[in-house]
């Protein structure tokens, strides 16, 4: 009997290497043709302006940092929400441990809405 | 037959399966995009242009691989694999189907019911977001980055109010298993309603299927890829069927997104009131249980299509202002709720 994983393994190797059949048909099938035309970056109509390389701005950053902690917050609690149903039987305790962690999280949300982090101009 | 070989038919036969409707997909779209705006969509390669699809990806095949000077070549080559492998592979964990009976054996029509399938999808939909910014980057064009830039932030924005929704269900259910979930879903709620997820977490299902068009970067989301800011975004730089991973990658994301739709919220391939197992054959019933979730999967799709037509493209700080400001705050308030319901029946 299989626990479920080695089949799920199979499928990554199938996906893997129809991916690599792909690729390869692909190299094999097409033309090569090199020439330094080809060869440039994507401009519209003129030649190259600008480097792609360049500053940007920083709030994909900050939006960044944000999702570092609420993902985080949801491993954190996907564990205690396949388990809440047993514990709720037990009584109140696990309510009140989940509105907290939620308002604390929320707060912080709210925080940060406050101080801009998720604005753009 | 032995049980690997056994696996080994069900993960081949499932995954062609799964790449045939993305592929059909792509047609659909095209002709009820024609069909909407009045006009033919293809309709020259095969019957009703079914055939286009193949054309499309003939074509592709037969393109000149190019890599661009200014490109980093080992990130650039890395980019597309990086994407498509996480989408291929996230139709794993769905149960299209109950079970089947073929030569005494009894067969469950999913490829592995393993009790996190739950987390296999988000992780695997958290992978895809590597082969985005990585081919952005990589191209050093600035569309690209840009593109590339966008993509990730929106990706990663909207995958928060999504694991919130799905918590919710999770709540729920107890349980990590979409077969499980889907098997929690037979009967009736409150006496009259089916006992679908959708009834049970309505705000729920808002949410997650905002999010599901935000991750699945189709419009109104699809600023990663806007065609009259960035020429097509993150993909700008490739050609051939380095695009063509990135394309139909997009399209087995769709697939995958409307079948965990129809799995969470939808009973899977239960239909509402009536129990099919009791007056069909062994084998009539799990041909019939995949159809009816192929239905209600086929919706799912078309309505991406529908909603591409119908809703303009938000701008980039309505969209990150709709995910942090609107969705994760009811999110957070969605799953407060639900707990104190769970508490409150238990």
């Amino acid at each position: 009997m299989m626990s479920g994983f080695e089949t799920i393994v199979m499928y990554l190797g199938m996906s893997l290497l129809v991916i690599l059949m792909m690729l390869g048909a692909s190299a094999f099938l097409g033309p090569y043709r090199p020439s330094p035309e080809k060869a440039t970056t994507f401009e519209c109509g003129v030649p190259l302006l600008d480097p792609g390389h360049k500053r940007y701005s920083v709030k994909y950053y900050l939006v960044a940092v944000l999702f570092l902690v609420f993902d985080l917050e949801t491993i954190l609690i996907y564990p205690l929400a396949v388990k809440y149903r047993a514990f709720a039987a037990l009584g109140w305790g696990i309510f009140f441990e989940v509105f907290i962690f939620v308002l604390v999280l929320l707060l912080g949300l709210l925080y940060a809405i406050k101080k801009g982090a998720v604005e753009w101009d | 037959m032995a049980d690997w070989q056994i696996e080994l038919i069900k993960v081949v036969f499932i995954w062609a399966w799964a790449l045939i409707i993305a592929v059909v997909m792509t047609w659909v779209e095209r002709r009820a995009s024609a069909m909407m705006q009045d006009r033919l969509g293809p309709n020259r390669a095969g019957p009703f242009g079914l055939l286009q699809p193949l054309a499309d990806g003939i074509k592709l095949f037969t393109k000149e691989d190019i890599i661009p000077e200014r490109a980093r070549k080992i990130l650039f080559v890395l980019g597309p694999p990086l994407f498509a492998l996480p989408a291929f592979s996230a139709y794993a964990v769905i149960p299209f189907g109950d079970k089947i009976v073929i030569g005494g054996k009894e067969i469950i029509l999913q490829v592995s019911d393993v009790n996190i399938g739950f987390l296999f999808i988000l992780a695997l939909s958290a992978i895809a977001v590597y082969g985005l910014v990585i081919g952005g980057w990589a191209s050093n064009s600035k569309y690209s980055i840009l593109g590339g830039l966008r993509a990730t932030a929106q990706l990663i924005s909207y995958e928060v109010p999504m694991g919130l929704a799905l918590l919710t269900i999770v709540l729920l259910d107890g349980t990590f298993s979409l077969r499980e979930i889907v098997l929690q879903q037979q009967g009736t709620f409150l006496g009259f309603l089916p006992n679908w997820g959708f009834f049970k977490q309505p705000l729920g299902f808002i949410i997650f299927l905002v999010a599901a068009y935000a991750e699945a970067n189709r419009v109104p989301f699809d600023l990663p890829e806007c065609e009259s800011e960035l020429v097509t975004g993150y993909h700008t730089e490739y050609g051939s069927m380095r695009l063509g991973l990135y394309l139909f990658g997009e399209y087995v994301n769709l697939v995958t997104l409307s079948a965990i739709t129809v799995c969470l919220f939808f009973g899977g391939w239960s239909l509402p009131y009536v129990d099919m197992s009791k007056f069909l054959g062994p084998v009539s019933y799990g041909i019939a249980s995949f159809f009816v979730f192929f239905f209600k999967q086929a919706f799912f799709l078309f309505l991406f299509v529908w909603v591409r037509w119908t809703v303009p493209r938000f701008r980039y700080d309505q969209l990150m202002g709709l995910g942090w400001k609107a969705l994760i705050p009811l999110g957070l308030v969605n799953l407060f709720i639900t707990a104190l319901l769970v508490q409150l029946t238990t």
